[in-house]
């Protein structure tokens, strides 16, 4: 068979962006083999090659993040990324958001931000750089991988974003006009891309991704430090430091890019709020919780020297978890459970091969004396990394057999990892278990807030994992609702406030009495005061939210009193008290915005009890649904709580933008007299049916949130009917069938088009019927036809009107004289009826109350956050000086 | 015992607790017979059934009646039909869905369901060939 050419493809650029995919996987092994080798020897040729593999690497990683932006911005279908996440119609900001709508362009901006770490960690000269780049370049041989798109069979390696749209979607060649133009020619019929999410073409979902991921990345660094560490031998000590300042880096760029997520669901999501405990939520929020649980167990590893093991352990668990966190995102096993979308490009083996290979890595870390232990160790992680390769490449014909079989040994031989890792860990650091810290140290409460930090993520843990537990385990579990976290998370949260309000007043090592006892009365006392009259202004009478009320104003106050009142050699050294008070802020909002939101579309009463029993009373047993959503006709103020609103009418967005529809609401505050103006939008989206984005009006003391449930013309249309003819001439009335309405035909236009003439007649309708009167009610309607020059052929484009319940089409038309005056044509309309509607939208309104210090809080956390590591990167400049 | 032991184990016992009344709050995912029976038990509990919608029968929502109040009919993966009424308006891509999770409780033969999340099959996947126009 002769091959077929095909026309129009920049196939070079593709072949191009192979190369560099190859090179910076092949980069990224020669640089691990030569880090570690550097490592082992302890030689610079070994280091200096080691730097130039990873610069080359670092060079394939910018080649490939060009030439993907290249095909992105000159809309290249011919490449299926392109043409899958990609449009003609998109404006540029958004074409950078296409970049990591994908799983590989994700996987490349992972890869990107861990390659300039790479690079910013080659400048540094400490003990450990060499174990150090080996491990970041392990990392980015296994981030590299994943855009290799190599298959052998059943066997996936990666998924290349260079891929072919024929190679893809070969069913894109059989296309039925392709036999005219010829396959060869498919391109010229590849007009569009499939373009991008909608809900994502949104500004924040194009900062919103990269922040994550840089947070993500950086969680790399200080594991790359803890394993180089213990590597090195336990007792090791000049790694805390670097990784400290990374770990806080981590927490801070990791904790906003969490809360920019949250902004966007709120600004683009119909479920009113910004935190949902969604599965993906919740897969970034693992690694930080433990990732701020390990920052500060560095903090006392470095003040004190103690707690190394859990210092390690939990920085080694913090990017598991990270990597967890990518298997249940893009392995596609969370399927239902989220409303995020990852579509499964097969490679959950591979994701599973990583997870497991950098236990693995931990494990090899710890044991590094020659005994008969680490021998058994390495043959455990040899086995367990195994487990997945042979996964990966058996045929799905036998699977079913050796399904259970793996699993099970797969199992056994984690669980056998984990003990043999901690175990190893404790031999390891030497922690000596039976020492004591003084329970008047500052050290003391860090510990404790760090476990109910742990406490936290392991209620998050077990509750996210639900669907990889039924999997594993064949449960049928059902996934969590939102109050089952919260109903938990409100008690943990407490106890984690209250030790961030006191951990400031207490010293490292010990503390004199009087000084903390003094310390935790007057910022106690302080609270308490402030929390009630907070309590009493806010309405708030619950025990559980009162108690976290009084933690988080304790632990605003308690933070703000100390940077008062102690002096310190920089401003900068206050940074942890901003960070402290910025999350207690935040915290507050929180409590704030959820507990007195007010659902202010929401009508008195509980709609659809279920039948009235025997006796005529309402078994309502537990059944309530509230009346959330209020139905507002056009032109007719509604009620919303002290609001009136009025539905206006709506618009089309224009140019990009006219796939939407917005509603125009009218607010008027009836108790201030304000009004303002929100315009919640429907989409219509070819792909993914109608959706709804609400509109937010921001005031410094509250939100008021509103998206469109529903609206007139998602109802089944009634046909029309009473149909009746008449003719008519310029300026003549005449009443439709049911006398329920009068026409008045007006005047006539017309233009000329490549086929035709266009004519269109301009008429009046009412309801009254005409008088002279100039106050009189009336609408226009504009009926058309077409008229073919060269066929001849009438075209009839008639007005229905829902709203007037109208139906005119113009079926003919008489010219009456040569004279081609308007007086002397006729006109033969027919006319339709039926009940007019008045069209309407259900929408739902929420009022956010102080919703601004969410935002307030993170800002404040993130500020004292750069502050700390100013602060920290400030020390260690002395240090090496 | 040392303070740091002693917090250690009410910090595990807390742990422990979490979790257990995690797995003790959760239900399963249930068809609508079994929601049925073990609505009279646990009244307040709700349940999981993953269904279909019975596009047979009519999907009733007048907004203008009660736009609150959405009544329609679905079949589970066992073949057990059910009349749902739902509190709140008709999901927007509800007929589209090729699968719906209801989550809610049984009531007199009827389940209420408080949230309704649909699967569309398109949603989130490869659309179909868009042909252009031949330049």
């Amino acid at each position: 068979m002769k091959s077929i050419e095909f026309a129009g493809e920049w196939l070079w650029l593709g072949n191009l962006g192979h190369a560099a995919v190859i090179l910076t996987f092949a980069t990224a092994l020669l640089a691990v083999f030569a880090f570690f080798q550097a490592s082992k020897e302890g030689t610079s040729s070994y280091y200096d090659w080691g730097k130039r593999f990873f610069l080359a690497h670092s060079f394939g990683v910018l080649s490939i993040v060009a030439v993907l932006f290249f095909l992105i911005f000159f809309h290249r279908f011919e490449y299926y990324y392109v043409w899958r996440h990609s449009s003609l119609a998109l404006p540029t900001h958004y074409m950078i958001s296409c970049f990591w709508e994908g799983q590989e362009g994700s996987f490349l901006l992972w890869m990107f931000w861990n390659a300039a770490i790479g690079l910013a960690l080659l400048r540094k000269q400490t003990d450990l750089k060499a174990p150090v780049m080996a491990i970041m370049a392990f990392a980015q041989v296994a981030l590299s991988s994943m855009l290799l798109g190599i298959e052998w069979g059943s066997f996936h390696l990666g998924s290349s974003p260079f891929e072919l749209l024929r190679v893809e979607r070969p069913d894109f060649l059989q296309i039925p006009i392709l036999g005219s133009i010829g396959i060869g020619n498919y391109l010229q019929v590849i007009t569009d891309g499939n373009g991008l999410n909608p809900l994502l073409q949104n500004y924040w979902m194009v900062i919103h991704p990269p922040t994550l991921f840089f947070g993500f990345a950086t969680a790399v660094v200080p594991f790359a430090y803890s394993v180089s560490a213990l590597w090195k031998g336990g007792q090791n000590r000049s790694w805390i430091r670097p990784a400290l300042i990374w770990s806080l880096v981590c927490v801070g760029i990791l904790g906003l890019g969490i809360i920019m997520g949250g902004y966007w669901a709120y600004e683009s999501l119909n479920f009113g709020g910004y935190w949902a405990w969604d599965p993906v939520e919740n897969a970034s929020l693992m690694p930080w919780l433990l990732m701020a649980a390990a920052a500060h167990m560095l903090l006392i590893a470095k003040s004190t020297g103690r707690h190394l093991f859990s210092a390690h352990l939990l920085i080694q668990l913090s990017f598991w978890l990270v990597l967890y966190a990518t298997f249940l995102t893009r392995s596609g096993i969370l399927g239902e459970a989220s409303v995020h979308s990852f579509t499964d490009l097969g490679l959950s083996g591979q994701l599973l091969l990583f997870l497991l290979a950098f236990i693995g890595l931990s494990y090899w870390a710890a044991v590094q004396s020659k005994t008969l232990r680490s021998t058994i160790a390495y043959a455990l992680v040899a086995v367990l990394v195994l487990i997945p390769l042979v996964s990966m490449a058996i045929p799905d014909s036998w699977e079913a057999h050796f399904t259970s079989i793996i699993k099970w040994a797969g199992i056994v031989l984690f669980a056998g990892t984990l003990v043999g890792f901690i175990q190893a860990l404790l031999k390891e650091t030497k922690e000596d278990v039976a020492t004591e810290d003084k329970v008047s140290s500052r050290e003391f409460w860090m510990f404790l807030g760090s476990m109910f930090l742990i406490l936290s993520l392991v209620q998050v843990f077990f509750a996210t994992s639900i669907p990889v537990f039924n999997k594993l385990f064949g449960f049928k579990t059902a996934v969590p609702q939102e109050a089952d976290y919260n109903r938990v998370q409100l008690w943990l949260a407490m106890p984690i406030m209250v030790l961030m309000a006191m951990g400031h007043w207490f010293r490292f090592r010990e503390t004199p009495l009087e000084v903390w006892v003094k310390g935790l009365l007057k910022t106690v006392g302080l609270s308490l005061s402030l929390s009630v009259l907070l309590a009493w202004a806010l309405d708030i009478y619950n025990l559980g939210y009162l108690l976290f009320l009084f933690a988080s104003v304790y632990l605003i106050s308690a933070n703000a009193w100390y940077a008062l009142e102690k002096k310190k050699k920089s401003w900068l050294n206050h940074g942890s008290s901003v960070a402290h008070i910025g999350f207690g802020v935040l915290l507050l909002g929180v409590l704030i915005s959820s507990v007195n939101q007010r659902i202010i579309t929401q009508s008195a009463g509980i709609g659809l009890a279920p039948e009235m029993d025997a006796n005529g009373q309402m078994d309502a047993k537990g059944i309530e649904f509230n009346r959330e959503n209020a139905i507002l006709y056009k032109d007719r103020q509604g009620q919303a709580s002290n609001y009136g609103v009025t539905y206006m009418g709506q618009r089309k967005g224009t140019g990009f933008d006219s796939i939407n529809e917005y509603f125009l609401l009218n607010f008027v505050d009836t108790l201030t007299g304000d009004s303002f103006q929100l315009q919640p939008k429907t989409q219509n989206n070819p792909k993914m049916g109608l959706l709804a984005e609400p509109d937010t009006r921001h005031f410094l003391s509250k939100d008021i949130f509103t998206h469109v449930s529903y609206q007139s013309s998602m109802d089944k249309p009634e046909p029309f009917a009473g149909f009746k003819q008449d003719t008519l001439r310029m300026g003549e009335t005449f009443t439709t069938s049911s006398a329920k309405l009068a026409l008045r035909l007006d005047s006539f236009s017309s233009y000329p088009t490549a086929e035709g003439l266009v004519v269109q007649l301009k008429m009046a309708c009412s309801n009254i019927g005409f008088s002279e009167s100039p106050t009189e009610a009336y609408r226009y309607v504009y009926p058309q036809f077409k008229i073919n020059t060269a066929s001849g052929a009438f075209e009839s484009a008639p007005v229905e009107s829902d709203e007037l319940g109208l139906y005119v089409s113009i079926q003919h038309m008489k010219i009456l004289d040569p004279n081609p005056k308007a007086e002397n044509l006729e006109f033969v309309i027919q006319t339709g009826e039926k009940k007019p509607v008045i069209p309407y939208v259900v929408v739902k309104s929420i009022e956010f109350p102080w919703i601004n210090s969410v935002w307030a809080g993170t800002v404040l956390m993130v500020l004292g956050f750069a502050m700390t590591i100013a602060r920290r990167l400030k020390e260690q400049r002395e240090l090496l000086a | 015992m040392k303070p740091l032991h002693i917090a250690l184990i009410v910090l595990a016992a807390i742990g422990l607790a979490t979790v257990i009344s995690l797995y003790g709050n959760t239900t399963q995912y249930v068809s609508f017979y079994e929601a049925a029976q073990l609505s009279e038990e646990h009244p307040y509990k709700e349940y999981h059934v993953v269904c279909q919608l019975d596009k047979s029968k009519p999907l009733e929502y007048n907004a203008q009646e009660d736009a609150n109040k959405l009544v329609f009919y679905a079949i589970d993966s066992l073949g057990n039909a059910s009349r749902v009424i739902y509190g709140k308006p008709k999901p927007q891509d509800m007929e589209r869905s090729e699968k719906l999770v209801l989550i809610g409780k049984h009531r007199a033969g009827d389940f209420y369901a408080t949230d309704i999340l649909s699967k569309c099959p398109s949603k989130y996947e490869d659309a179909p060939v868009q042909v252009g126009q031949v330049q």
